[in-house]
């Protein structure tokens, strides 16, 4: 009687975390700094959950594998997101360009692009025809 | 109505809603936010499992959850060295 007590309470006690980390999980900003990283931590409370519901359920092989695995889970997953996608902290990925002014024949490749951007919006269509038939009229 | 048993029913609810906030996290932006949430999802239904299993006497239950949990890590890490290179 004690034990199955016991086994409830560690079932309600994973049920509680699992919806607070699901909360968490959703209701974070988008626009919050970091905000991958603090996903990847609310997986941890969801996991910690899934060795007390194991535990609770009498499966303890389990719950000692899952307790070894899932903090290696969270770490190839936040090291893959640092290494790829995290520009706001991985100086690698967040590269500034330094360019020599003195120099005239080296033009960072952003000045470039805005170059190239402006040129296309000024050269329209209709004016390249113009000045291209203008260069083959016979009376000059 | 046991209490064990009730306490196993909001169990499986909560790995339900929790399963659905990952499939909804999945679709955030990033390959690691898909990540993160099939990794999730994956666990959660092992132990969804798990407590089914437990409830209508399914066979093998115990053994497929291990085999989710076990290949779910291997899927995430080879995934997660892909996408973050091997530097």
């Amino acid at each position: 009687m004690i034990v199955e007590y016991i086994q409830s309470a560690l079932l309600l006690i994973a049920a509680f975390l699992v919806i607070v980390s699901a909360v968490g999980f959703i209701s974070l900003s988008k626009d919050m700094k970091n905000v991958v990283y603090a996903r990847i931590h609310i997986v941890g409370i969801f996991d910690i959950a899934c060795v007390i519901a194991m535990i609770g359920l009498g499966q303890y092989l389990l719950a000692a594998i899952y307790f070894i695995l899932a903090p290696f889970t969270a770490h190839a997953i936040a090291n893959a997101f640092y290494k790829s996608e995290d520009v706001v902290n991985n100086v690698e990925l967040n590269v500034v360009e330094d360019v020599d002014d003195s120099n005239p024949f080296i033009v960072p490749r952003s000045k470039v692009q805005e170059l190239e951007n402006e040129n296309s919006e000024k050269l329209k269509a209709d004016d390249r025809f113009t000045i291209s038939t203008l260069d083959i009229i016979e009376e000059e | 109505m046991d209490i064990l048993i009730i306490s196993k029913y909001i169990l499986i609810i909560a790995f339900v809603i929790m399963m659905i906030a990952a499939l909804r996290a999945s679709a955030y932006k990033g390959s690691s936010m898909g990540l993160l949430g099939s990794s999730v999802v994956v666990v959660a239904f092992a132990g969804a499992l798990l407590v089914f299993g437990e409830l209508y006497n399914l066979t093998f239950y115990r053994d497929i959850s291990l085999a989710l949990i076990f290949f779910g890590f291997v899927g995430t890490v080879a995934f997660s060295i892909v996408a973050g290179g091997d530097k």
